[in-house]
């Protein structure tokens, strides 16, 4: 059992093009961490410098107390899952899983023993003489999840497995792979740039942009507490919203001005006091705007008249889309209201709920 | 509209089998030669054997005896298996390597195999069969490595449009379940390239075994393969003996048609591949 610990570690790639710029990472022994972030923002390279696919610039990589940097992936005791399965078409579902043991001199029995155990965990037993050509993606993917199990690594490396599947299959094999991580009891490291993934499987999430990790915490915390407007606007669906806003002080209170509307923010709110004459961008999360008559008569709300721009169906919300302050503004409410495109709905915004960033490093206040 | 499609469906039926009539009949008129007596050959070359000019395996009999075939035969099928296997082995390992690993030199090698390719072999046959002699290459052997060279070309030009249309995270893969590079290329990478070695063999074998300039040169005085064999039987100093000469030649090409018909579906897929991945 290990963890992982990047340190100061950079990756330019020929041409000066620099992927991965000083970066700290601590991955604890069991946890599973998964990497999200936007295409190009460097969650790839990092997992396949992790598996030696790549080499480290500058900066130390460790896998338990080893220093790995010049160390062979085959040494690494590590595994990994890659999103095309890049599974050996040539041999069959059972010499998929016994080539890395095969290739270690493992006994034979003890081989069979392996591949049929790790076969069974993953329900392919029916499926060990078929070639990968004729399996469906989503019994690949647990070929491919299979291969990487009868290893017994320390630590499992995805990237991106469940892209090449269709919803329906991404949602099992979701729990599937949860449920794996804790039978197995080993450190995942997960890369996706889906955050829905991300929450529901991650003990801990890395948002990366840039090549730079822009908050690393639960997916809870990601949540509710956004480092920057960055994590803001990426984890959650639909994404928060996001408005600027004049901070004015006046004796006791922090007065917002936006969209032709100013509101009192509750005192509690210190850190705003240093933002009086500046600017600062309100984030606002779609659920935290309210239509429902019993938010209208609540304090501490920003209500207003919005002119519904578009109204979509959701099954047990409707997303409704109405610009403020210059911003498209999404509000989930509840689908039996009835609301209607082109029409006016009186909003409450929860004030109580709502995210304070410095409009200028657009850092969390 | 359907009318008129199969009006040209028509058309290029009868226009393809011309085509086809115009390709077979070489090897018809060789075949059915072989059957008749030698003076009738001449005489009428394009008429079937009866019974006044059927002479049944005579011919074999009088070809065989007189050109030494089976020597020629075994000459043959070792240079060409042999040059085949050694020119699928290495052009297949070069073009793994032009393929995945990208600089100056690769490329520059991948240009130098292409060029070779549009090098005719009249204009360095002289020098080379010079070169050949000098450093011994002049023998059975020898003319395998020769082969080698004549044929990298195209063979890597396939081989490398093959490869490039393999996944790299199935190599990465067995990197990380422990392969080493030797152990990723004969257990993982070459039986992927199965179809396009194929082609390979085949497109050479057919073109070593029917070769007859490059053996001439080179090893033509002391070893003989199957075309140079049936070579002497119609030049010489004696009389020409047209029989024994169609006899042969029905025999030469009996392995290589064998080979190329159980082969055949790969050559098309490999070719296919080879143009469209690259």
């Amino acid at each position: 059992m290990a963890g992982i610990r990047l340190s100061n570690i950079n990756k330019t790639f020929p041409g000066n093009v620099t992927v991965i710029d000083g970066l700290d990472l601590e991955i604890k022994d069991r946890e599973f961490v998964i990497l999200v972030g936007p295409s190009g923002c460097g969650k790839s390279t990092t997992l396949r410098m992790i598996a030696g696919l790549e080499s480290v610039t500058s900066g130390d990589l460790y896998i338990g107390d080893r220093r790995v940097n010049d160390i062979a992936p085959k040494d690494r005791d590590i595994a990994m899952v890659f999103q095309s399965y890049a599974l050996y078409p040539h041999m069959s579902v059972y010499d998929n899983l016994a080539f890395g043991l095969k290739l270690r001199k493992v006994p034979k029995e003890e081989i069979d023993k392996k591949v049929r155990e790790a076969a069974k965990m993953l329900d392919i037993e029916k499926y060990l003489e078929r070639k990968p050509r004729a399996l469906s993606g989503g019994q690949r993917q647990r070929v491919a999840l299979g291969r990487a199990m009868v290893r017994s690594p320390q630590v499992f490396l995805l990237d991106e497995p469940l892209s090449n599947l269709d919803a329906k299959l991404r949602g099992e094999m979701r729990t599937s792979i949860s449920r794996l991580h804790k039978t197995l009891g080993v450190t995942f490291v997960y890369v996706t740039h889906d955050q829905v993934e991300a929450m529901t499987m991650a003990d801990r999430i890395v948002v990366m942009k840039d090549g730079v990790i822009q908050q690393y915490d639960t997916p809870k915390n990601l949540y509710h507490y956004p480092a920057n407007t960055f994590v803001a606007g990426f984890i959650g669906s639909p994404r928060m919203n996001l408005f600027k806003a004049q901070v004015q002080r006046t004796q006791n209170k922090i007065i917002l001005k936006a969209g032709g509307s100013s509101f009192e923010i509750s005192s509690k709110n210190k850190a705003l006091n240093e933002y009086a004459g500046k600017a600062v961008l309100v984030g606002i999360r779609p659920e935290d705007i309210h239509a429902e008559e019993f938010y209208m008569g609540l304090e501490n709300t920003l209500k207003l008249k919005a002119d519904i721009d578009l109204a979509e169906m959701m099954g047990a919300e409707l997303y409704v889309y109405f610009d403020f302050a210059g911003e498209r503004m999404i509000a989930r409410v509840p689908s039996r209201m009835n609301v209607e495109s082109s029409r006016t709905l009186d909003v409450a915004f929860d004030l109580n709920k709502a995210h304070f960033f410095d409009a200028e490093t657009t850092k969390r206040i | 509209m359907e009318k008129r499609t199969k009006r040209i469906d028509i058309i290029f039926y009868i226009i393809l089998t011309l085509f086809a009539v115009i390709f077979i009949a070489p090897v018809f008129i060789v075949l059915m030669n072989s059957f008749k007596g030698q003076f009738y050959i001449t005489d009428s070359p394009f008429s079937l054997p009866d019974a006044t000019t059927f002479v049944g395996l005579s011919n074999y009999v009088s070809g065989l005896r007189k050109t030494g075939f089976l020597s020629a035969f075994l000459y043959s099928l070792f240079i060409t298996v042999s040059s085949v296997a050694v020119i699928v082995f290495f052009t297949s390992m070069s073009a793994w390597y032009i393929s995945r690993v990208k600089n100056a030199f690769t490329r520059t090698l991948y240009f130098a195999f292409i060029f070779s390719m549009i090098v005719p072999f009249q204009m360095v046959m002289f020098s080379m069969s010079k070169i050949a002699n000098a450093m011994r290459l002049d023998n059975p052997i020898g003319i395998i490595f020769i082969y080698l060279g004549f044929g990298a070309g195209l063979s890597v030009f396939l081989f490398s449009g093959f490869v490039s249309g393999i996944p790299k995270e199935v190599e990465e893969a067995a990197m990380i379940d422990g392969a080493t590079p030797v152990q990723m290329y004969f257990r993982v990478v070459f039986p992927m390239m199965k179809p396009i070695a194929i082609t390979v063999a085949i497109l050479n074998s057919m073109w070593i075994w029917n070769d007859y300039l490059l053996p001439y040169l080179v090893i033509g005085n002391k070893y003989k393969t199957i075309p140079i064999a049936v070579q002497y039987l119609q030049g010489g100093y004696g009389s020409r003996d047209m029989g024994a000469l169609m006899a042969m030649l029905v025999l030469s090409i009996i392995p290589v048609v064998i080979f190329y018909l159980t082969c055949q579906k790969y050559i098309i897929k490999g070719v296919v591949a080879g143009a469209v991945k690259g």
